[in-house]
């Protein structure tokens, strides 16, 4: 990272300063008047944690102090917890999910080889596609008597037609999981890639020489080469996994029953089927905490792992 | 087993494994465009219906025709019901507010993020550790201020208004637009600017005639980048938006038949129209698409 600093006349300087000041303000300026002006989001959030209101009470100031009554009653509530470890579940598996194809897949694509192009754009598909039309073509899919149980009839015995992907309580959660991985696995994809190919060569040519094994060249020099790439691959699809609301609630809102309920379709549930404003506030709270603490460790991994990938791209670029 | 072999079986491995995962990439969008063109009868068939012989634009005529359109001779032989509800002839305000309310929000944020990069890139000013508090606006679920954020737009008359909508795509666009700039800025050498102030230019004509040339390209696919992740938003729409600014993800929601489940031909042909620029967009900006979801930590 390059800071100008020209060394000039002593006046000159200083008066770059002022200026260098003058713009940093300018610039920030506008940004801290737009949180000013959604701070009172906060502050609602916090005087609605605290005071039991839904929408059938006319004015917010009816609301009746509770004082920690809704935080007592959604951390010891088994839906919630359920919740918050479905969502982890499902975030967990469909990274790994995500992880295994999108990194098959640059492992088999990142040396060049005819159509090499072609399958990059046909692969990165399925990430340029709206959340919430995923969620309707799955339904279209993965209906009883739809092509996906049609296609598996010509294979497998017995009639298909029956079959339920998404009415099954046992079962909902990982279709669920299937499609953020058909989603995502692009993602990865590219990420992967990308590292693949900014490695440097010479590393694997002096290995070669030396006799190792393809493993071991891939177990002892690119992986721990790639591990940059790969936890900031991991992180960031992780916390966007956690997030994810568009595509179940699309297609199951969250059936069958409680099946699929994730913290967010949780907290949408509360909030805009139920109207009960206040636990919402309440349980937003929690996972607001919960999901800072899991940012601030991403955050502090993604520093760590940053300085590392910049210092690979300086070794890369000096050898170039 | 010699070289040769080895390399030649490999060469088939590969290809029927990318030959697998083509088939699984590509089968829900080719069934989505199949479906779009569809006639109502085989929404639901068993066996399915994989290669209608009666397509026809019925589909896109109902979701993209004028309502009072008469009906077509198509639809007149085949005798295809018309599912009109009040979303009739909302695609196009629901396209309309789409398109704006996506440019204007992503034309905010790559302007105000360029300006905040360059900054950061040449003069730090904001701190390293400042750069990535930046990201938690992205990373903290939004749905987690979702319900006092409806309260209080409500409150202010910002409910179901672009300008709502607008500032919420803003902050959460925020931090990709400025570390996607960044990158693009830092691989412009200072030196470069240096010497143009040393021969007289202005620190302002430095940058109109010398950085922002060099970053032109970057800026664009950041736009681009960006009007993807606003086009397809569908949280934040849903609930800021009543009437008069839903956007087309939401829209697509109201496309339920009353009594035989979802109308599925006219979901298809509407989401092929949303589907459709994306991809586009998406592949026009393909080598960019690292940076962007990486925030710029990745290049290629």
């Amino acid at each position: 990272m390059a800071t100008a600093t020209i060394a000039q006349p002593k006046g000159r300087r200083s008066t770059r300063a002022r200026g260098v000041r003058v713009f940093k303000w300018s610039v920030l300026s506008p940004l801290i008047l737009l949180f000013l002006f959604l701070m009172p989001v906060f502050l609602l959030q916090i005087y609605f944690s605290f005071h039991s209101w839904t929408v059938y009470l006319s004015t917010w100031f009816d609301a009746e102090y509770v004082g920690l009554e809704l935080f007592q009653e959604v951390l010891g509530e088994e839906r919630f917890w359920n919740a918050m470890g479905r969502s982890l579940l499902f975030a967990g598996l469909s990274t790994l999910g995500c992880f295994i194809c999108g990194f098959a897949l640059a492992l088999l694509m990142y040396r060049p080889f005819k159509g090499q192009a072609f399958f990059y754009i046909l692969f990165i598909l399925p990430m340029l596609t709206v959340p919430v039309v995923i969620a309707y073509t799955a339904d279209m899919l993965l209906y009883e008597k739809g092509p996906i149980n049609g296609f598996l009839s010509y294979f497998l015995p017995g009639d298909l037609s029956k079959f339920t992907w998404l009415s099954n309580p046992n079962f909902a959660i990982f279709t669920i999981i299937l499609l953020e991985v058909w989603n995502w696995t692009p993602f990865v994809f590219i990420i992967m890639l990308a590292g693949l190919s900014s490695l440097p060569t010479e590393p694997v040519e002096a290995a070669r020489i030396l006799g190792a094994s393809r493993l071991q060249i891939f177990r002892e020099i690119q992986l721990p080469l790639l591990r940059p790439v790969i936890f900031l691959a991991l992180i960031l699809r992780f916390l966007e996994a956690m997030a994810e609301f568009p595509k179940t609630w699309g297609l199951i809102q969250g059936g069958p029953g409680t099946a699929t309920e994730t913290i967010p379709i949780y907290l949408y549930f509360t909030t805009w089927v139920s109207f009960d404003i206040s636990k919402g506030a309440a349980m937003s709270y929690v996972v607001m905490v919960i999901m800072i603490f899991i940012v601030l460790t991403a955050i502090y991994v993604l520093r760590r792992e940053k300085r590392a990938l910049d210092a690979l791209h300086e070794t890369s670029r000096t050898e170039a | 087993m010699n070289r040769v072999t080895k390399a030649r079986l490999f060469t088939i491995f590969r290809y029927a494994m990318l030959f697998i995962w083509s088939v699984i990439v590509a089968f829900p969008i080719f069934w989505i465009v199949s479906t779009s063109f569809k006639p109502d009868w085989e929404w639901h068939a068993w066996p399915p219906v994989y290669w209608s012989k009666e397509a026809s634009w019925v589909n896109y005529q109902a979701v993209w025709g004028r309502p009072e359109s008469p009906r077509t001779a198509t639809e007149e032989k085949t005798q295809t019901a018309r599912y009109e509800s009040a979303s009739a002839n909302k695609p196009w305000q629901a396209l309309w507010n789409s398109l704006y309310i996506a440019i204007t929000a992503t034309a905010l944020s790559v302007a105000f993020g360029a300006i905040l990069a360059y900054g950061v890139s040449r003069y730090r000013i904001l701190s390293e550790i400042r750069m990535f508090q930046l990201l938690v606006l992205r990373m903290i679920p939004p749905i987690v201020v979702a319900a006092p954020l409806t309260l209080y737009y409500s409150a202010i008359h910002l409910m179901d208004t672009a300008l709502g909508l607008v500032i919420v795509y803003f902050i959460t666009t925020l931090p990709y637009s400025v570390w996607m700039t960044k990158s693009f800025v830092d691989e412009v050498p200072v030196e470069i600017e240096q010497a143009a102030e040393i021969l007289g230019a202005t620190k302002w004509q430095a940058i109109r005639e010398v950085v922002f040339p060099l970053i032109r390209s970057g800026i664009v696919a950041t736009f681009l980048f960006i009007l993807i992740l606003t086009w397809s938003e569908y949280l934040l729409s849903l609930m800021l938006s009543k009437v008069d600014v839903v956007t087309l993800p939401v829209q697509l929601a109201k496309y339920e038949g009353s009594d035989e489940g979802r109308v599925y031909g006219h979901q298809a042909a509407l989401a092929v129209g949303i589907t459709l620029p994306l991809m586009i967009i998406g592949i026009f900006i393909r080598k960019h698409l690292v940076r962007g979801f990486t925030f710029g930590m990745v290049k290629r």
